[in-house]
């Protein structure tokens, strides 16, 4: 069996007072479209940060490909790609000058950048304004500058955080055929994201955290025969769904995980 | 403002905003680096308070002293300082950065009249207001003093001068930030205020030079241009005074109407512009969609330079593309030349009367390098500031920080190459060439500088970084911390470098300056490659803390 394209093992990181993260053992699979979820504030991006280099773990370990990650960070780095949350842009150039800029810092020569930085552009629609600059492009075209920024190097592994928010149909849909080309030739996709539509769509294999703790992992069919199997187990009704005979959804399967409950009607009873 | 009343909802709303205010300032003292802008802003609050009252102090004498020996005319030079120091230093100083950020309050069900005293009251707590009024206040007291009769008539006319200048920085201020809200007329008004600040140095010389031909051509300047002096707010006000000593009510009444009606006009047009942002205007600047057919993209490659590695040059080149780009950047880098044309302008005749490079015009090659890397200290204390959110990018990328760094610099420092070249080629038409063993002397003197300023600016860049737009007017200082830090450095180089020179040009032997600084230069390069091996370390240790700063909105 191959080694997992990303493992953590007890990845802890504290802010203060507060753990963001405890204790976290992640096992992503080489292939895998891997979706990270958690509800707000549960340490989802504190993860992809520690995972990515932008942040430091208090403790534990982080294996990407095999190499440990505090100490083969420039070879981790090299075969990783990574958009995070702030996109990591840089607003005075144009499309094509970044491109260029960041197929260089990944080591490419300037022919090799050059022209991938033409194709990246044609396929995400940014060719049509080749002498705006970045700070004057729309939401969505950036997201999709970041992301051809993130593979213009050809990762192995790409990192996600929050890829479509933010993003109309339109430049999901690039963002999405982008993202499954990628996973049919064989690299390893960690993405967080709050459109569980999406993620369900795409992601082959979750793991949800929930107040710093990974709660759960393994592919959506186990999650969801785990979850079955819990209110089983506890003797609690199952679920309409369920008991229609059809599957749970993500939504369903992640509120139940999470422990999110409806509150009474007579809470906020001012609110109209 | 008709309608403009306190309703107790109103009261509410301000106390928010205050109580809000206030919470930010307390949440910004819980780290290290808020403590130390505190009392960075503590130093400057007590320089501010001894301006204020040097400078309330000395116009009172001065306003007892005109009044008192019927000198009238003279309080119109006064309010005229007042004046101009009011509606230019916000300029100068501070650049147009407002501590609130009011226009977020627009979600909230604020009324027009709320939004129009929280504009004008939050924007107005800045220096120049504190100044001016303490300024004024002096005014009026020396009035009083010399004749107690006309203190309440002074102080009327002097708070109504005061309204009027709160009022007019504001309206200055609210129309310039709707320039500033998109990047292209932001640039051009960057160019625009860098165009009006090199044509302000150019008063002295030009004053001079005017002065120098003696008192008739003087006297004409001034009969020419009293008229509009009178018709404007500082001369009505001080007409308005004057006047009133003088026993002339009338006049005075009139002249304090005027003045009262370019406080309205100016309310006017404020009101017109926080108007429009209260109704909610779109400054959206969006990109055009190109309905040209779609063609496939030209393949453009980066630049190749040889001898350095891919990434380096790849930093090199975006450096240039952000400098090239930033309007007030390029102005910066042609001041050198600007400087050394106004010492040229001034007066050329030696002696006291002369100005310094009129008897030492050998030394206009080092003062105009000198000058060139002063301008790039911004720069380069603070290297990653422009990079924003694209600081990420280094995070996640497989380059070292010591690299990311000798891109930077490299960068700088062929800048910086560039202006002296300009500045000696400058100084060869102006004055006469610099001598080989000035030259020299220079260049080694700059070289030591140049190295000691990147080693502190790559610790300071790491330490105290500031997120700054280079297109952008305003907002455009480095962290306190790092401004403290980077003059006391400059004020060491320069200082040592001015003695050694002088010393060695006293002795007729500036050959050996260059020998010093050399010397210098290749210790200083040790502590320079010292720094850059640990900037990976560095960096990495302090990634959260660098980030939260350049990837704040």
């Amino acid at each position: 069996m191959d080694a997992p394209a990303i493992a953590t093992q007890n990845l802890t990181r504290r802010f203060g007072e507060l753990v963001a993260v405890q204790d976290v053992n992640l096992s992503v699979a080489p292939g895998q479209f891997f979706g990270f979820l958690g509800p707000n504030g549960a340490g989802k991006s504190t993860t992809i940060k520690m995972l990515t280099g932008l942040l430091a773990a208090s403790s534990g370990r982080i294996q990407v490909l095999g190499l440990d990650l505090a100490k083969n960070s420039v070879e981790v780095k090299r075969q990783i790609g990574v958009v995070p949350e702030g996109m990591a842009l840089f607003g005075r150039l144009t499309g094509a000058e970044y491109l260029n800029f960041v197929g260089r810092m990944y080591g490419l020569d300037r022919e090799t950048a050059g022209k991938r930085t033409a194709e990246l552009l044609d396929f995400m629609q940014l060719a049509e304004q080749p002498k705006t600059l970045v700070t004057d492009y729309s939401r969505g075209m950036q997201k999709k500058l970041a992301l051809a920024a993130a593979v213009i190097h050809g990762p192995r592994i790409l990192f996600l955080d929050e890829p479509f928010e933010g993003v109309d149909a339109i430049a999901s849909g690039t963002l999405k055929a982008m993202l499954q080309r990628m996973i049919g030739r064989g690299a390893t996709i960690f993405l967080t994201s709050h459109v569980l539509e999406i993620v369900e769509r795409l992601c082959s294999h979750l793991a949800i955290i929930h107040k710093g703790r990974l709660v759960a992992q393994g592919s959506l069919e186990e999650l969801r025969a785990g979850v079955e199997a819990q209110a089983a187990a506890a003797l609690v009704d199952a679920p309409a769904a369920s008991a229609s005979g059809e599957k749970l959804t993500l939504e369903e399967i992640f509120l139940r995980i999470v422990g999110g409950t409806r509150r009474s009607d007579q809470e906020l009873s001012w609110l109209g | 403002m008709a309608g403009l009343s306190f309703s107790p909802g109103m009261r509410g709303q301000f106390a928010a905003i205050a109580r809000v205010r206030w919470q930010l300032f307390v949440n910004g003292v819980r780290t290290i680096r808020g403590r130390l802008e505190v009392v960075a802003r503590g130093l400057m609050f007590l320089g501010f308070a001894a301006a204020g009252l040097a400078g309330s102090i000395t116009l009172g004498a001065l306003a007892w002293l005109f009044v008192s020996r019927g000198r009238l005319s003279w309080l119109a030079v006064l309010l005229w300082f007042v004046f101009l120091f009011w509606q230019l230093f916000p300029v100068m100083a501070t650049a147009f950065g407002e501590t609130v950020d009011s226009s977020s309050l627009l979600r909230y069900p604020l009324s027009f009249p709320s939004y129009f005293l929280v504009r004008l009251v939050y924007g107005a707590l800045e220096p120049s207001t504190f100044l001016g009024s303490f300024w004024l206040l002096g005014l009026a007291v020396g009035i009083g003093i010399a004749d107690s009769r006309y203190f309440l008539w002074a102080a009327i006319v002097l708070l109504a001068f005061a309204i009027f200048n709160i009022l007019l920085a504001r309206m200055i201020f609210v129309w310039v930030e709707r320039w500033l809200a998109q990047r292209r007329t932001r640039e051009i008004l960057g160019v625009v205020f860098f165009i009006f600040i090199i044509c302000f140095q150019f008063i002295g010389p030009l004053m001079s030079r005017i002065g120098r031909n003696g008192p008739p051509e003087v006297s004409r300047i001034g009969t020419q241009v009293l008229p509009y002096e009178r018709a404007l707010p500082p001369g009505l006000a001080a007409a308005a005074i004057s006047r009133a000593v003088q026993g002339s009510f009338a006049p005075a009444l009139a002249a304090f109407a005027l003045e009262c009606v370019y406080a309205l006009a100016v309310l006017w047009l404020l009101s017109v512009r926080l108007r429009e942002q209260y109704h909610g205007e779109n400054l959206g600047e969006a990109v055009a969609r190109n309905t040209a057919p779609k063609e496939k993209s030209a393949i453009r490659f980066g630049w190749n330079v040889s001898g350095i590695s891919g990434p380096v040059a790849a930093i090199l080149e975006k450096e240039f593309h952000y400098l090239s780009r930033s309007g007030p950047m390029l102005f910066t880098f042609v001041m050198p030349v600007v400087i050394l044309l106004i010492f040229r302008l001034g007066p050329q005749t030696s002696g006291k009367q002369g100005n310094f490079l009129a008897h030492a015009s050998d030394l206009a090659f080092p003062i105009g390098a000198a000058y060139a890397l002063l301008i790039l200290t911004n720069l380069l204390y603070n290297c990653f500031g422009a990079d924003a959110v694209g600081m990420q990018l280094f995070f996640v990328s497989p380059v070292s920080f010591r690299e990311i760094l000798l891109g930077k610099n490299l960068a700088h420092a062929l800048v910086l190459a560039c202006e002296i070249v300009a500045v000696w080629i400058a100084v060869c038409f102006m004055f006469h060439p610099p001598t080989a063993d000035v030259t020299f002397a220079t260049v080694a003197g700059v070289a030591f500088a140049l190295l000691l300023n990147l080693t502190a600016g790559n610790l300071l860049s790491i330490y105290t970084p500031k997120k700054i737009d280079y297109g952008a007017l305003g907002k455009q200082r480095a962290s306190t911390t790092t401004v403290f830090a980077s003059l006391g450095i400059q004020a060491a180089v320069f200082g040592l470098a001015a003695v050694t020179l002088l010393v060695a040009r006293a002795f007729g032997r500036v050959w050996i300056a260059a020998v010093v600084f050399l010397i210098l230069a290749g210790l200083t390069s040790i502590g320079y490659v010292l720094v850059l091996n640990r900037a990976d370390r560095i960096a990495l240790d302090r990634r959260d803390a660098i980030l939260a700063e350049l990837c704040r909105a």
